[in-house]
């Protein structure tokens, strides 16, 4: 499954690619470099299942709960 | 190439976009049957913000978006919003698609695996964005008219099953229910609209992008309240908040003579539209913002990946109905109160200070006394 998942995003930029009237490759170069991404992505969840989510400021949210936790009970 | 959208294309889009994939969920549920208050209180909350949005675009008359953007935060700073930007769109483009595979296979195809419909959704709105803003902003005025002729006539139908009572008593619990609602409504769908700052690419006179993002955002905050309103009278305000999809519900209650019946798949049509909507809207952002944090003014080349990780993304968010529906009803994150309250309001403050020294030094140039 993992290399399927390879296989077809790579199928589909070769294709989306090979249809550009122009390649310039600074453009090539972020296509390619997002597409691994994606693709990258896609077959981390088909290997792990479920990923964590990155929160880059998610210490704010547990500072929020702290300050708030039992705030609005009466 | 610049993409002009007319005012009243752009104000329909605006509706459509914060209409989309909201309809059937149940917003502002913590507010129980001050839903309407909690409707009301959400509108004043975001009113400051859709403003303040409006502003910087119009303070940016005459320029493409992101070369006025530039104007007022500078290259890098500008570059760096739009690459975080682009992420918050392409994230929101992932949650859209995962409510509607996740909806989809609920409702209609319980064997079918959301990726399959999440793919589906990812090429139409792939299709849509590559199109752009002007060809998606027809396309919402072409299916804007359906969509609210569709739910004035559910709402006519329902008024025959609602409970005027489910309303009462009116804040019995307080103001805190009806706060907590009113941030919910605000996280989810009313400050979403911060995304369409990065769609329009440029505006025809200086008042129109108030004539675009404040009616807009009225229209669809109105059509919003009357039909969460309506269904949380149909099913009870208890129920209402327990429901994943309290109006899917609500509507399936109506019933003409035994005669017209079973009308909720009118809901998830209205859905499946206002959502396509949304995602491709979403979509087109984010293109738009990495394509700018790159330095390239053509977007459409960056769109296809995009649309390839929102597949996977789909399922690395939300995967569950479950999921969805806390991600609809949850209040704000600290990610999400960065980007639709924090950031907007200091790129206003900083387009205002911008606008304040081009006026004072083009006056000084030409001689202090002329407005320029």
């Amino acid at each position: 499954m993992f290399v399927l998942v390879i296989l077809v995003y790579g199928a589909v930029a070769a294709l989306e690619l090979w249809l550009w009237a122009e390649r310039p490759w600074k453009k090539v170069l972020i296509y390619l470099l997002l597409t691994a991404a994606a693709a990258a992505l896609a077959s981390l969840i088909v290997v792990y299942g479920k990923l964590p989510v990155p929160e880059p400021i998610g210490f704010l949210g547990k500072l929020f709960k702290q300050w708030w936790q039992g705030g609005g009970k009466q | 190439m610049k993409e002009l959208v007319p005012d009243h294309q752009g104000m329909i889009l605006v509706l459509m976009f914060i209409v989309g994939n909201t309809l059937v969920f149940p917003l502002g549920g913590l507010a129980g049957p001050d839903i309407w208050l909690a409707f009301l209180t959400a509108t004043v909350l975001a009113l400051p913000i859709i403003l303040a949005m409006a502003r910087v675009r119009s303070l940016m008359q005459g320029s493409t978006f992101f070369v006025g953007f530039e104007r007022v935060l500078g290259k890098w700073p500008s570059r760096i919003l739009a690459f975080l930007y682009g992420g918050f769109a392409w994230r929101l483009a992932c949650y859209v698609v995962s409510d509607v595979s996740n909806f989809i296979q609920t409702v209609a195809l319980p064997t079918t695996p959301p990726v399959v419909i999440a793919t589906f959704l990812a090429l139409l709105m792939l299709w849509a964005a590559k199109e752009g803003v002007e060809v998606l902003a027809r396309f919402a005025v072409m299916v804007g008219k359906v969509v609210l002729a569709v739910l004035a006539i559910i709402f006519v139908l329902l008024l025959s099953q609602v409970d005027l009572g489910e309303f009462q008593p009116v804040l019995y619990n307080g103001f805190k229910p009806v706060l907590r609602g009113a941030f919910q409504i605000l996280d989810f769908p009313f400050l979403e609209t911060v995304v369409l700052f990065w769609v329009f690419d440029c505006f025809g006179r200086r008042v129109s992008p108030y004539k675009v993002f404040l009616p807009g955002f009225l229209a669809a905050s109105l059509v919003l309240l009357i039909m969460a309103s309506t269904s949380l009278a149909v099913v009870g305000a208890d129920r209402y908040a327990l429901y994943y999809y309290p109006v899917w519900t609500a509507v399936g209650r109506i019933n003409v003579s035994t005669f017209l019946t079973r009308l909720e798949a009118i809901v998830g049509v209205t859905f499946a539209i206002g959502s396509f909507v949304k995602m491709a809207v979403a979509l087109l952002a984010a293109s738009r913002c990495f394509a700018y944090a790159f330095g390239f003014s053509d977007y459409r080349f960056v769109v296809t990946p995009l649309a390839m990780g929102v597949i996977a993304g789909s399922r690395w968010f939300i995967t569950t109905v479950l999921e969805v529906d806390q991600s609809a009803v949850e209040t704000h994150s600290p990610d999400e109160i960065m980007f639709q309250v924090v950031i907007p309001l200091v790129v206003w403050a900083f387009a205002e200070l911008k606008a304040k020294n081009g006026k004072a030094n083009g006056s000084s140039q030409a001689g202090g006394g002329e407005e320029v």
